[in-house]
């Protein structure tokens, strides 16, 4: 069976994380993510999820307590791994991007625009309607990432590492209301099967 | 569809849940009596069957009438889990003075979610003394305590979550069977138990009721005008499937912020109408919602459009969704935006606002498009009532609103 530990970074919806990746066969649990790389060995895990939460990682912000260990984890952490909203911003920074305050926050339906599907968004294209929450933006990507999506307000909806598994989103591929989210964790599930055969 | 139906079975199997969790409550009471606390709702009926199929008569339920309650519900509720399959004898305990009185003079949400928990305990305590129980169950779901955890707002049903130990507290243990389940898991499980549709599918009714519907200050007036207009609603929106629908009751207090002078502008702009054809309130009182996983306890815009574009505008859900997200955008303390369906003219003091909405598991919620004519049935029953002058529709999604106003 595939493990994949999900990140609680006290986000609504990182539980929803859990379910949907249990519905598609894996095993999954919430961590904090002052998590120890030992603890986290000691789980035989296949790949990481990172949730969204409240707190704001803007770039010139110090980090504090749990984005704080996220942002170690993102650096320490060498399997596969999908980083969602605040977690997606904070692999942004962690990389050398930059995250600010949102031109325009976006709460609710956003139409997102795939601009290069590859693996992760496979079947996604030409664009769909995801769910999104949040008052910071990626505004500029981090060296080593490609841009994979975006919308009218926000130009980092989604973005991959060039050579690693290292996948970031700006919406939320959990919620029920994102048109094909299922389909992300689908598609990342079959990247981190690819990735234990190898 | 098929590979759908097979996903949702991979994640949960109400089968082998049954199994697990009746074992696991059998081995915690280990014979004792247990109070199971039963609102009438989905969650805290199956929540109770599941522990009956385990407990057998050692399960006690009672209902706490908290008086925040739909018109002659705590008997409905009683007589209804007393028949076949449900089978339950629930014992009612009258309290509605005793809320009343706790939250009198509380105007601000969370202060009245807190107070409405501690009266809450305070009873389950005193009837855990006179039958001797060690725990009390309760029906909470996943929703409650991630919601409560993160700080969007405290159920009342959330306590050893944020830190409260109920054994020191209130010198009981609590049991949460379904603490880890989403609505449509649990409503699954009811159908699995053999509930009636009736009980299975019922649309959710927060635990404090109609107090979270009643915003800002509560009086009895604004209880009983809310439960007239509650009915109406409910009456009016039963046949069309939505996962929730319900009334709430707003004080015709304006804020006066010049920050706010443009907002007018800004609506007029998003829907494209000349500046004369639209004219914005936004009303005093605060409600909940939720921008960037953080709470957002902030203003509710009334937009009122002149009466003809109101006839066009009314059914364009597209329309309604730009005018909402237009306004929060640009305006940070404002969380929810609602439209005029109708007003008069008259002393009343009151405005009611119609919600209606379709979710999965209420994690996210979309607007439900109610047809312009059933909103203007509902509000010209709803403006019979001598204090409300005004009848609104709620066209903001969660994020940023919440279900419920409070």
């Amino acid at each position: 069976m595939t493990t994949i530990p999900v990140v609680y970074v006290k986000g609504q919806y990182n539980h929803l994380i859990v379910r949907n990746l249990k519905e598609l066969g894996a095993d999954s649990k919430l961590l904090p993510p002052s998590v120890s790389l030992e603890q986290l060995e000691s789980m035989n895990p296949d790949a990481l999820v990172m949730g969204g939460g409240p707190q704001s990682v803007r770039s010139r912000d110090k980090l504090t307590g749990e984005l704080a260990d996220a942002a170690r984890l993102i650096r320490q952490v060498k399997m596969p791994m999908l980083c969602i909203c605040v977690t997606h911003q904070l692999l942004a920074t962690a990389f050398g991007g930059v995250t600010e305050a949102a031109r325009k926050p976006e709460f609710g339906p956003v139409e997102i625009s795939v601009i290069d599907e590859g693996r992760i968004l496979e079947g996604l294209g030409p664009s769909f309607t995801a769910w999104e929450s949040h008052n910071d933006e990626v505004v500029r990507k981090p060296d080593g990432f490609h841009v994979i999506a975006k919308s009218s307000n926000c130009s980092v909806e989604a973005m991959r590492h060039e050579k690693r598994d290292i996948f970031g989103v700006q919406f939320h591929p959990e919620v029920s209301h994102t048109m094909k989210g299922v389909d992300l964790f689908k598609n990342f599930l079959g990247i981190v099967e690819e990735h234990k055969r190898t | 569809m098929g590979k759908r139906l097979s996903v949702a079975v991979q994640g949960f199997h109400p089968s082998s849940f049954l199994s697990e969790e009746t074992a696991r409550l059998r081995e915690l009471a280990q014979d004792k009596k247990v109070i199971s606390a039963v609102s009438g709702g989905v969650d805290s009926t199956v929540a109770t069957v599941v522990a009956r199929e385990a407990l057998g008569d050692k399960l006690l339920p009672i209902m706490i009438d908290t008086g925040f309650l739909r018109v002659g519900e705590p008997e409905r509720v009683k007589e209804r889990l007393a028949k076949s399959p449900t089978s339950l004898k629930v014992r009612l305990v009258h309290a509605s003075g005793r809320f009343l009185a706790s939250i009198k003079g509380e105007g601000t949400a969370e202060e009245k979610r807190k107070k409405f928990r501690e009266t809450f305990y305070q009873i389950l305590k005193e009837e855990a003394q006179k039958e001797g129980c060690e725990y009390i169950l309760q029906g909470t779901i996943a929703p409650d305590w991630i919601e409560t955890q993160g700080g969007i707002k405290t159920q009342h049903n959330i306590l050893e979550q944020v830190g409260i130990d109920p054994a020191s507290t209130y010198g009981f243990k609590i049991i949460e069977p379904l603490a880890d389940l989403y609505k449509d898991q649990v409503r699954m499980l009811g159908r699995h138990l053999n509930l009636p549709s009736e009980l299975s599918e019922r649309q959710p009714f927060p635990g404090p009721g109609l107090l979270v519907r009643c915003i800002g200050n509560v009086t009895k007036e604004k209880i009983r005008v809310l439960k007239e207009a509650t009915k109406i609603v409910e009456t009016s929106l039963a046949p069309f499937n939505y996962e929730q629908y319900f009334a709430a009751v707003i004080e015709n207090g304006f804020a006066k912020d010049p920050s706010l002078k443009t907002i007018a502008e800004t609506a007029s702009e998003a829907l494209r109408l000349p500046k004369s054809e639209v004219h914005v309130d936004v009303f005093e009182d605060r409600v909940t919602g939720v921008k960037g996983d953080q709470r957002c306890y902030g203003l509710l815009a009334g937009v009122k459009l002149s009466e003809e574009s109101r006839e066009t505008y009314g059914w364009l859900q597209d329309k309604l969704r730009q005018l909402q997200t237009g306004i929060v955008e640009k305006f940070p303390d404002i969380t929810r935006v609602a439209l005029l369906v109708k007003e008069r003219r008259g002393s009343g003091t009151l405005s009611i606002l119609v919600r209606a909405i379709s979710t999965r598991d209420f994690m996210t919620a979309a607007v439900s498009p109610v047809p312009w004519k059933i909103l203007k049935d509902i509000a010209q029953q709803v403006l019979k009532e001598a204090n409300v002058t005004r009848v609104y529709y709620d066209i903001t999604p969660k994020p940023p609103g919440t279900v419920e106003f409070e």
